[in-house]
């Protein structure tokens, strides 16, 4: 009889333990430390070999650095630069050579000083054709990168170009006598050797890897600015569903979470003890119109469209307010944004009209508008598991129905789909582009990326191709302001594409926290800033 | 009995085989490139040089071939599109969450379908029996998607008797043996019980039915005849009865615990083979795709084939030709 009574106590007292440690608990916080929620595991150390998403940089960042870092002020004007393991810069009268003066306290983790070397060795990796890096197009301009001394470093290019300091700042500086001992060719074969040969010059260096569930980032004591990191230790969760890391944040076992949806940020708005921040992440989200198809060769019909489309209706719907309505690729939030163009208001009565002017009646009074006996009836895709847009497709469908437009959404596997719009081989596609601060939109505007290129409306203006190239020329971009607002006004009129909505990015935080800055180019800017209150 | 071992053996080889192959038809016939870059400033060479990099530059027979033959031969299911990382190498550390997940919830699955069956089993239509079957039916009916978000909102969030997700807490490597198991058990309790629950209704009403039945035959009334207790009878030898169709059960159970576990993984962010998965058909990471659907077709066959093999040796009606 006692085994049995011990074994049931023993039971009770398994479960009460067990129970117990999962209880939340009201033992003070250790404010040494923060849990950052993260709906991605972090694939490498080495970005040259991860995917190229922000996401991915942003926790790059906290081991390496670049020699410059773009600034996040690119609402005021065109990108500045700040030092990284660079202090200073300056170009040839001819800007054919740009020579960079090193840190000299910058150290690897393992006590080896910075030096010209990495970053000769880091653009050789960037440029290897066996490796090969998604950005690689940026170190084009550069011809060769000439180790001067230990502590300075010339950078060649093949032209004058305004992307210059875009080009050699785009990238980070890499541990040569680490990872040297591994060929090029063999990189991608095994990214998690980067992991276990990891020495960093960042603020951070790496704890503890365990693979699906966290990294831990402890404060790298080397670290050239004196101070920071503020926090002993950072520990990256992943919660791949927005839910889940919702419900982790709510139940406070992580402390920030990054990447949230709208209907996340939703239940976090009003919780106590948590900051909702909602930044603009230069991303837009918008309409192609193939003007090969019949139904989209005119921009009256087009502009028509416009109007017929209740833009501010999705965003008020699909993202609850975290998004605003676009009206140019050059988003409201950058310098060059034309702040005097209006968006095409949703009228319907006014698209009718102009539908009817542009030819489209409905002759055989079955409700879908004709012109030439050509029915106005096309098929309206997107990317399958893009959830906001096909919400979209459904809201423009009934749009559209209203002034007799016959649009049939249909989701199309992402690869297949971008295969489909680079052959022009769709009607109508929404998709999304994010832009760089260069705002050289070439590649989406100009008649060139037509075949096989990005240029999915197969838009050909003559005068918007002179302003592309024109303002991807200019050593100073400000002064191709003008530039810029003409071609904004000239999209806007054609309307080859029509812009949806500016999404905005959602982080949550715990409002103890202080000095939390997330921008556009990283949810994790200033983490070595982070600290408890 | 061993040559229907080697029998079945093969037969779940050859079943293998046929996953396999179907698997990488279906992928590899869908539509799209994984390789087209998202960024529409990357040019297309450099898509190209990946493409030739993972031999997707190949034709499809050829891909076919050596993939196989890497998986056969050296069980070298290729690298990650995503992370780069081998797919073998990923799915190692997937898998043990999601065996231990989908056992704690196959044990939560017959503690409380055979307490459950037994409550009912006890007295036939009685007030106790209906609501029994009742509820069965209601857990049996409701989605564990649906299910686990509540868990997590009522108990997790709301009332904090459990973690909200995760298979431990935050820097959990520091903890010693005890402690770090006593995290584990922690986190898996909810989502096993989530996971246990679906299944749990379908193993209270063979339970039930079983015990019923058991009443009626005449090692049941032989039984009451020698003057055994209710309670005897029904936990000992009416059990004893229900045994191989509860096995029986387990079989059908695998596939729809790992499923299952897919969708309470994600709930309850469990680093396991379903969240692996639905990463891969996101970002479109064939390999780890098909390596995954094909561990998932593995192990369903694996059980299947080791509930057949206990069921000969439970039930002695059973016998092996």
């Amino acid at each position: 009889m006692i085994p049995v009574v011990a074994m049931r106590l023993l039971a009770a007292a398994g479960l009460a333990a067990i129970l117990g440690w999962g209880c939340a608990s009201d033992t003070p916080r250790d404010k040494t430390r923060l849990a950052v929620g993260m709906r991605f595991e972090y694939p490498t150390p080495n970005e040259l070999l991860a995917p190229a998403t922000l996401s991915y940089s942003a926790i790059s960042n906290q081991f390496f650095l670049p020699l410059m870092a773009e600034r996040p002020d690119f609402r005021d004007g065109p990108p500045t630069w700040a030092p990284g393991l660079a202090t200073d810069w300056e170009f040839s009268e001819d800007r054919l050579q740009l020579t960079v003066r090193l840190r000299q306290d910058a150290l690897w983790s393992d006590g080896e000083p910075v030096t010209a070397e990495d970053v000769r060795f880091s653009w050789l990796a960037q440029t290897d054709p066996e490796i090969p890096w998604s950005y690689s197009l940026y170190k084009e301009s550069i011809t060769d990168v000439e180790v001067v001394e230990a502590g300075t470093v010339r950078f060649h290019f093949h032209a004058a170009l305004p992307s210059a300091l875009a080009d050699v700042s785009t990238g980070l500086i890499l541990p040569k006598h680490a990872w040297e001992q591994r060929p090029f060719a063999e990189w991608r074969g095994d990214p998690s050797w980067f992991f276990e040969n990891l020495v960093t010059s960042g603020p951070f260096l790496l704890e503890n890897r365990t693979p699906g569930q966290e990294l831990v980032l402890g404060r790298n004591p080397d670290y050239f600015e004196d101070g920071l990191p503020r926090l002993e230790r950072v520990v990256l969760r992943t919660a791949s569903d927005g839910a889940a890391l919702t419900n982790l944040l709510l139940a406070g076992e992580v402390d920030v979470a990054t990447g949230l949806g709208a209907t996340d940020a939703q239940r976090i708005a009003n919780q106590p003890g948590l900051r909702l921040i909602a930044y603009s992440n230069r991303q837009f989200t918008f309409v192609s119109w193939n003007t090969r198809r019949p139904w989209f060769q005119d921009a009256e019909t087009r502009r028509a469209l416009a109007m017929a489309i209740d833009r501010q209706a999705m965003v008020d719907t699909i993202w609850h307010g975290f998004a605003e309505v676009g009206n140019s690729p050059i988003i409201s939030s950058v310098w060059a944004h034309d702040a005097g163009l209006e968006p095409w208001p949703h009228d319907p009565p006014a698209a009718r009209e102009a539908l009817a002017a542009a030819g489209w009646t409905d002759g055989d009074g079955d409700g879908t508008l004709e012109r030439d006996g050509v029915p106005f009836r096309f098929e309206l895709a997107t990317f399958a598991g893009a959830a906001a847009r096909w919400d979209a497709m459904q809201m423009i469908q009934a749009d559209l129905r209203a002034v007799g437009i016959d649009a049939q959404p249909r989701r199309v596997e992402p690869g297949a789909l971008i295969q489909r719009m680079r052959e022009k081989d769709f009607d109508a596609a929404a998709s999304a582009f994010a832009i760089d601060t260069s705002l050289d939109l070439r590649y989406a505007f100009h008649s060139r990326s037509i075949p096989g290129g990005d240029n999915y409306a197969a838009y050909d203006n003559p005068e918007v191709d002179r302003l592309l190239d024109s303002f991807a020329t200019r050593l100073d971009p400000s002064a191709g302001l003008e530039d810029l607002h003409r071609l904004q006004r000239s999209l806007h009129d054609d309307q080859p594409i029509l812009v949806l909505w500016e999404p905005l990015t959602l982080a949550a935080f715990n409002e103890e926290l202080e000095s939390v800055e997330p921008n556009a180019l990283s949810p994790l800017a200033n983490l070595q800033e982070w600290a408890w209150r | 009995m061993i040559r229907f071992v080697l029998r079945r053996l093969l037969a779940a080889a050859i079943l293998f085989l046929i996953v396999l192959t179907l698997a990488f038809a279906v992928v590899a016939l869908a539509p799209g490139d994984p390789m087209a870059p998202a960024d529409p400033r990357i040019p297309p060479e450099q898509a190209e040089r990946l493409r030739a990099l993972y031999g997707l530059d190949q034709p499809l027979p050829v891909q076919y071939l050596r993939w196989l033959g890497a998986v056969i031969l050296r069980w070298d299911w290729g690298q990650s599109y995503r992370t780069g990382q081998p797919v073998a190498e990923l799915l190692f550390d997937a898998l043990p969450p999601t065996l231990l997940l989908a056992g704690a919830a196959l044990l939560a699955q017959y503690a409380l379908g055979i307490g459950l069956g037994l409550i009912a089993g006890f007295r036939p239509n009685s007030r106790l029996d209906l609501s029994v079957r009742v509820a069965s039916l209601v857990v049996y009916a409701l989605p564990t998607f649906w299910v686990g978000l509540m868990a997590v909102l009522v108990l997790a969030v709301g009332l904090g008797l459990a973690p909200a997700g995760g298979m431990t807490s935050a820097a959990a490597f520091e903890l010693g043996p005890v402690a770090a198991a006593l995290d584990v058990l922690a986190h898996l309790w909810l989502p096993a019980l989530v996971l246990g629950m679906s299944m749990a209704g379908d193993i209270a009403r063979y339970t039930r039915s079983s015990l019923i039945e058991f009443q009626a035959t005449e090692a049941g009334r032989a039984a009451r005849a020698r003057g055994l207790s209710e309670t005897r009878i029904l936990l000992v030898h009416g059990l004893a009865h229900a045994a191989p169709r509860l096995l029986q059960l387990a079989s059908v159970s695998a596939p729809l615990l790992l499923s299952g576990a897919v969708v309470a993984e994600v709930v309850f962010a469990w680093p396991g083979l379903g969240t692996a998965t639905l990463v891969a058909i996101q970002s479109r990471d064939i390999p780890v795709v098909l390596a995954a659907t094909t561990y998932g077709a593995a192990l369903v066959i694996a059980a299947s084939l080791a509930a057949d093999l206990l069921l000969t040796r439970l039930d002695p009606r059973i016998r092996v030709e």
